[in-house]
């Protein structure tokens, strides 16, 4: 009994520890830049609670869903797709050809074309790593690294031939904007309807509610199919899903191939939800925030969720200290980066630890 | 298994005459073990061991699989910190607080599992961790010079620039041993040393240790094969269950004391034989070729029917084919050539899922790498190699309430004895986990069952339980292919045996036809009988 | 090929030989860094730093003093804590980036660059300095390119032919037994990781005290990745970095070259990494991890 209250309670307590390290180092630093962590970190709490932090958050938070989601498809099988980055890149570039290219089409007809386009992008470019991997054993973090290269490189070529002329020589060099049928509707109009005062500029959109429903039936998909059953038993013993009739290669590589697909949504709600074109702008880093989202969740769907926002949160508090307490932002990228790695660590000693409180029990 | 004529033999009694004679005398012992305890969480692998090694003797320490053989060792190597007890150096109390506190006492480790690196040259090899080095920068030539000339001394054929990888599995045993005498051991421990060798390699490797007997070094020889244990050892040690049993001059010895000594009855086992007439042939295999991993034959035209009704053993010593063998069969490994027929029909070319829908079952010579996940839970080890099946689904899903009763039946009729169905498997005994293999790939009502070494490192009570299993479905009609190096199990379960050496079948007999000495001879490659093979 | 290309190809060079030569020592001990990109970084603030305020050579050291700080903590968190070393490797690229930002903004007042840095003196090769025609290879040589080319050969030499050389290999390899014979695992590792991340460190400071002569966000520029790729490409082996490193320095070169010409620039700069994974794929020569890259090592948990 106690035992298992200890098991159950160290799992809660491990993601909250490692958040504590990180919040811990980083007053340090704040002490280090003589000011007062108390006062900064309650102004995060007090700035954030704003409705229109509220909008930015999730604004935020949407993307590193889609990212999350994708690195966590890869880690569920063993699949370290670090080319998360370079997928949603090509994912957001075709859906931008989809986007401005194709005019006429109504708006419930052209916005699926483009997520789909940019689903498929996201795919085909994890196909050459997913396909050396299962056919030539070449692993797929260093090609997906290469990949992600490779992916920069001929997007900004492209990019060049599709570039918008009516710009003329400015340097901003980026794709004709869409058409309106291209954009995503925002969320605050029926927010507001609904009594939430979120702020009418701000582009929060509806692949949030996408994000959260794809996260959901993940969860749902993972933890009851029989699918879900084998990637469970191929990422904890693929000699075993082997023998019981499973196909390890073929599960992995269906998993990889769906981390693009997701992967080539990351970039979709600003594109089509704020910006309405494609340049060299585009966010980058996501796919590496996402692997951290996905790590901070242990690759389960609805804590990406959770991750997600508590990244947009400190994203937003950033802000927050930045302009009224005039404390670098770059303090909350660090404190992202240790919750990672404190949070990695914390699991690893936790779930070495569980394991001998267990082989207790069964004694 | 390599029992050869004339026990008595002369350089043995001397060897124990010149260290003190027989077990009592007052010789004080190189290395003395005094109550050693070792503890790991919810096991106590060794309570309380004492006993002493004499200079210049063999020593055997035997005992089954799981008996803590291997955990003392790793005690004496420095590996382990024992509980409680002492260990005595040449009659003083010592600490080994690292390997390399017992390499610089004079104790070597000759490991199982060889503690080689493949791309590395036999020198780098030897010479790691002890180079003949100035001011840090190696001196390639004299240890070539010094590993060429105790290679040499000791008639070890080994060239100190050849990689490792290329080597034959003897001459890699050759370097493990060299390796520990470069160090200057006067204590050599060789753990299961004759487990991966083929028998000509046993024996130069016998001729090497009584070689260094011979020249003064004292060697620990841990086995559980009594046969081996009785030939080579002076003394032998037994272990049982953590505890030390007794030591005994392997002079007065027999295989059967010995083997109570090991288990605490004998191993005579009186199960219950349904004798039933076989059935069609349900598992057949033809002309079977399948290559190694290197891509060289493993197995080479074998051709096997099992019928219904009949347990049908392939008896051989390991690492003759027969991993290989049963992995073709399952569908875990391509065929090079030859067919494989289930109930008549050819499933040669069908993937591990269709087999095993068609009513193939298996199970895998291990356990935890093949057997389970283990850290999945009872219920989802149970339906593993069954998800596919109508029962368990429910459109694309799993049906959960069928997955709980079906494991919650298994978890009854198989007596696994675990607090729920939601346990890890990880946390369950060895016995434990092999019942939930068995009742997973008897459910269903299987065709054929391929069963590669199914009771390995069980308990006799755990066995037992798997015998009496075997011997049921097999009078309720199932076909039995049962892979085993172990001669008792062999001779309990068999209607039929074939002996598999290097690859070919190298006879074949009917129940009472055969004896262990006779199955010996044909296991060691020593006698083919070509008329009765099929 | 000209002349001017040349130099420009080994200039491009030594940053990633450098770094790829540091991802050798780690990967040899068994650990993969793909921090080292983040650790450039480091070493980019760092250098600049040092030499802003000491001079040159003081810029070098604290670019190496601070590459190893950073590598410490991948040191720690995949030694010790036996964390799986990809996933410290990109949460150490990211702590990189937010790091240099805030601390160049604490020192410098702003956030992505520093004021400029002198660099060392620039050598001739006596004799041919002369000669203008090879003024472009024999004139303007930063001292870190014989240092670079020093630290190659004493590193192969370092693996090959010393006690340490053969114990880190072992390490990499089969750390159980590299164990079983008394060979402190985790030390050799962390003295891996910690050359890496030294060398990886310097690689940064070339770029800002060589190269650019100030510090620069985002200067790095994926260098650290394609040096990875140069550790594959050289088949873990600082003599094949050195090859590697070549060839895609000149690609490097190259791709600066075409921008008028027929072939785009861009295509010309993903060559190295279209032939990394040419390589990896087995479709290009022939390379082979060290057995126990990337796989995290327990003590003492043997039988």
């Amino acid at each position: 009994m106690s035992r298992r209250a200890r098991i159950a309670l160290l799992q809660v307590a491990a993601p909250v520890l490692a958040v504590l390290f990180g919040v811990l180092i980083s007053s340090t630093i704040i002490l280090a830049i003589h000011q007062n962590p108390l006062s900064v970190f309650s102004l995060i709490v007090t700035f954030n609670l704003r409705p229109s932090s509220v909008a930015s958050i999730l604004t935020s938070a949407t993307p590193l869903i889609f990212a999350g989601l994708a690195t966590a498809f890869g880690f569920r099988v063993n699949i370290f797709n670090i080319g998360v980055e370079g997928q949603y890149y090509v994912g957001g570039f075709l859906a931008a050809l989809a986007g401005f290219a194709v005019h006429g089409l109504p708006g419930v007809l052209h916005v699926p074309l483009i997520i789909l386009t940019a689903a498929v992008g996201g795919m085909a470019w994890a196909w050459l790593p997913a396909y050396l991997r299962r056919q030539r054993g070449a692993h797929e973090v260093i090609t997906t690294i290469m990949m992600n290269y490779i992916a920069f490189n001929i997007i900004l070529y492209v990019l060049s031939l599709v570039r918008d002329r009516h710009l003329g020589g400015t340097a901003r060099i980026r794709t004709p904007l869409f058409p309106p049928s291209a954009l995503i509707p925002h969320l605050a109009p029926p927010l507001n309807a609904l009594g939430l005062p979120i702020p009418l500029y701000s582009p929060l959109n509806w692949f949030l509610v996408g994000a959260v429903l794809l996260a959901l039936a993940a969860w749902f998909w993972l933890r009851r199919s029989r699918f879900g059953y084998e990637t469970k038993a191929v990422a904890l013993n693929p000699a075993a899903a082997e023998a019981g009739g499973i196909k390890v290669a073929r599960v992995q590589f269906v998993m990889f191939m769906l981390s693009g697909a997701v992967a080539g949504l990351v970039g979709l709600s600003d594109m089509l939800g704020r910006t309405g074109y494609f340049d060299i702008d585009f966010p980058k880093g996501l796919g590496f925030l996402g692997i951290s989202v996905a790590l901070l969740a242990r690759n389960d769907p609805l804590g990406i969720i959770a991750a997600a926002v508590l990244f947009g949160y400190l994203d937003r508090g950033a802000e927050g200290v930045q302009t009224f307490a005039s404390v670098p932002r770059e303090v909350i990228t660090i404190l992202q980066a240790l919750i990672i790695l404190a949070i990695v660590v914390v699991y690893e000693v936790m779930t070495r630890y569980i394991r001998t409180l267990r082989k207790g029990e069964a004694a | 298994m390599l029992g050869r004529p004339g026990r008595a033999r002369p350089d043995r009694r001397w060897a124990a005459a010149a260290t003190g004679g027989a077990t009592g005398m007052t010789a004080s012992p190189l290395l003395e073990l005094r109550g050693i305890t070792k503890r790991f969480p919810g096991v106590i692998a060794n309570d309380g061991v004492s006993f002493g090694v004499r200079a210049g003797e063999i020593h055997a320490l035997v005992g089954e699989n799981g008996a803590g053989k291997t955990t003392l060792m790793n005690v004496l190597y420095g590996l382990y910190q024992p509980d409680e007890g002492q260990i005595m150096w040449r009659g003083t109390p010592v600490t080994l607080p690292s390997p390399r506190a017992a390499l610089e006492l004079g104790i070597g480790m000759v490991h199982q599992h060889f503690m080689l690196i493949p791309r590395f040259t036999v020198v780098e090899n030897i010479i790691l961790g002890a180079e003949p080095a100035r001011s840090a920068v190696i001196d390639f030539a004299e240890a070539r010079a010094r590993i060429r000339q105790s290679s040499t001394q000791y008639g070890f054929g080994l060239q100190p620039d050849a990689r490792v990888e290329t080597l034959s599995v003897g001459e890699q045993q050759q370097v493990e041993i060299l390796k520990v005498l470069y160090r200057g051991a006067e204590l050599l421990i060789l753990d299961e040393p004759t487990a991966v060798l083929v028998p000509q390699e046993v024996a130069d490797l016998f001729a090497n240790l009584r070689r260094l007997r011979e020249q003064g070094r004292t060697i620990i020889f841990i086995s559980h094969k009594l046969d081996e244990v009785l030939e080579i050892a002076d003394r032998i040690t037994v272990l049982r269950r953590g505890r030390v049993i007794g030591t005994t001059s392997a002079a007065t010895a027999t295989k059967s004391t010995l083997a109570e000594m090991m288990v605490g009855r004998p191993v005579l086992m009186h199960l219950g034989r349904p004798e039933v007439a076989p059935g069609p042939v349900r598992l057949e295999v033809q002309r079977l070729w399948v290559l190694g991993s290197t891509g060289r034959p493993r197995v080479r035209d074998i051709s096997v029917e099992v019928h219904s009704g009949e347990i049908y053993a392939l008896a051989g010593v390991e690492g003759n084919g027969q991993t290989e063998f049963v992995e073709a069969i399952v569908g875990l490994r391509p065929v090079q050539g030859g067919r494989v027929l289930l109930a008549g029909k050819d499933i040669t070319v069908f993937d591990v899922e269709r087999r095993r829908a068609l009513g193939l079952a298996y199970i895998p010579e291990d356990r935890q790498l093949r057997g389970l996940v283990l850290p999945m839970n009872v219920a989802e080890n149970l339906i593993l190699g069954h998800q596919g099946r109508e029962v368990f689904l429910d459109g694309p899903l799993l049906n959960e309430r069928a997955v709980d009763a079906f494991a919650a039946e298994c978890v009854t009729n198989y007596d696994v004895r675990v607090r729920s169905i939601t346990t890890p498997a990880l946390v369950m005994s060895g016995g434990n986990q092999q019942k939930v293999v068995v009742a997973r790939e008897f459910a269903f009502a299987p065709t054929a069952l391929v069963a590669a070494q199914p009771t390995r490192g069980l308990d006799i009570g755990a066995s037992e339980f798997v015998y009496a299993k075997l011997l049921q479905a097999k009078a309720e009609g199932l076909a039995v292919l049962l892979v085993s190096a172990d001669l008792d199990e062999v001779f309990t379960l068999a209607d039929r045996i074939g002996v598999v050496f290097n690859g070919e079948l190298v006879a074949q007999f009917g129940r009472g036809q055969v004896d262990a000495a006779e199955l010996g001879v044909c296991m060691t490659g020593g006698r083919r009988s070509p008329g009765q093979v099929s | 090929m000209t002349l001017p290309l040349i130099a420009s190809a080994i200039r491009l060079t030594v940053p990633i030989l450098l770094a790829a030569l540091g991802g050798v020592f780690s990967e040899r001990g068994g650990v993969v860094n793909i921090a080292l990109e983040g650790t450039m970084i480091i070493g980019t603030f760092f250098g600049a730093l040092g030499a802003y305020h000491y001079g040159p050579l003081a810029g070098a050291l604290c670019a190496i003093l601070a590459g190893a700080g950073f590598a410490l903590i991948h040191a720690v968190v995949t030694v010790t804590f036996r964390v799986d070393q990809i996933i410290s490797g990109v949460a150490l690229n990211l702590l990189a980036v937010g790091l240099a930002r805030f601390l160049n903004l604490l020192i410098f007042g702003v956030a992505t660059q520093s004021p400029g840095v002198s660099g060392f003196p620039q050598l001739s090769v006596p004799g041919l300095a002369g000669i203008p025609a090879l003024a472009s290879l024999t004139t303007g040589i930063s001292p870190l390119i014989p240092v670079t080319l020093l630290l190659v050969l004493g590193g192969q030499w370092l693996l090959l032919r010393t006690t340490f050389g053969l114990r880190l290999r072992a390490v990499g390899e089969n750390p159980r037994a590299a164990e079983s014979l008394g060979i402190a695992v985790y030390r050799m590792r962390y003295a891996g990781v910690l050359i890496s991340g030294a060398l990886a460190g310097l690689a940064g400071g070339y770029l800002a005290l060589e190269q650019a002569h100030f510090y620069l966000e985002g200067m790095t520029q994926g260098l650290g990745f394609i040096a990875l790729a140069a550790v594959i490409f050289g088949n873990w082996w600082p003599t094949g970095a050195l090859g590697a490193a070549l060839l895609f320095g000149f690609f490097d070169a190259l791709s600066l070259r075409v921008v008028a010409s027929a072939i785009p620039y861009q295509f010309v700069q993903s060559l190295p990494y279209v032939v990394t994974i040419l390589v990896l794929a087995g479709f290009v020569g022939r390379s082979t991890p060290p057995a126990a890259d990337g796989v995290p090592y327990t003590r003492g948990e043997t039988g």
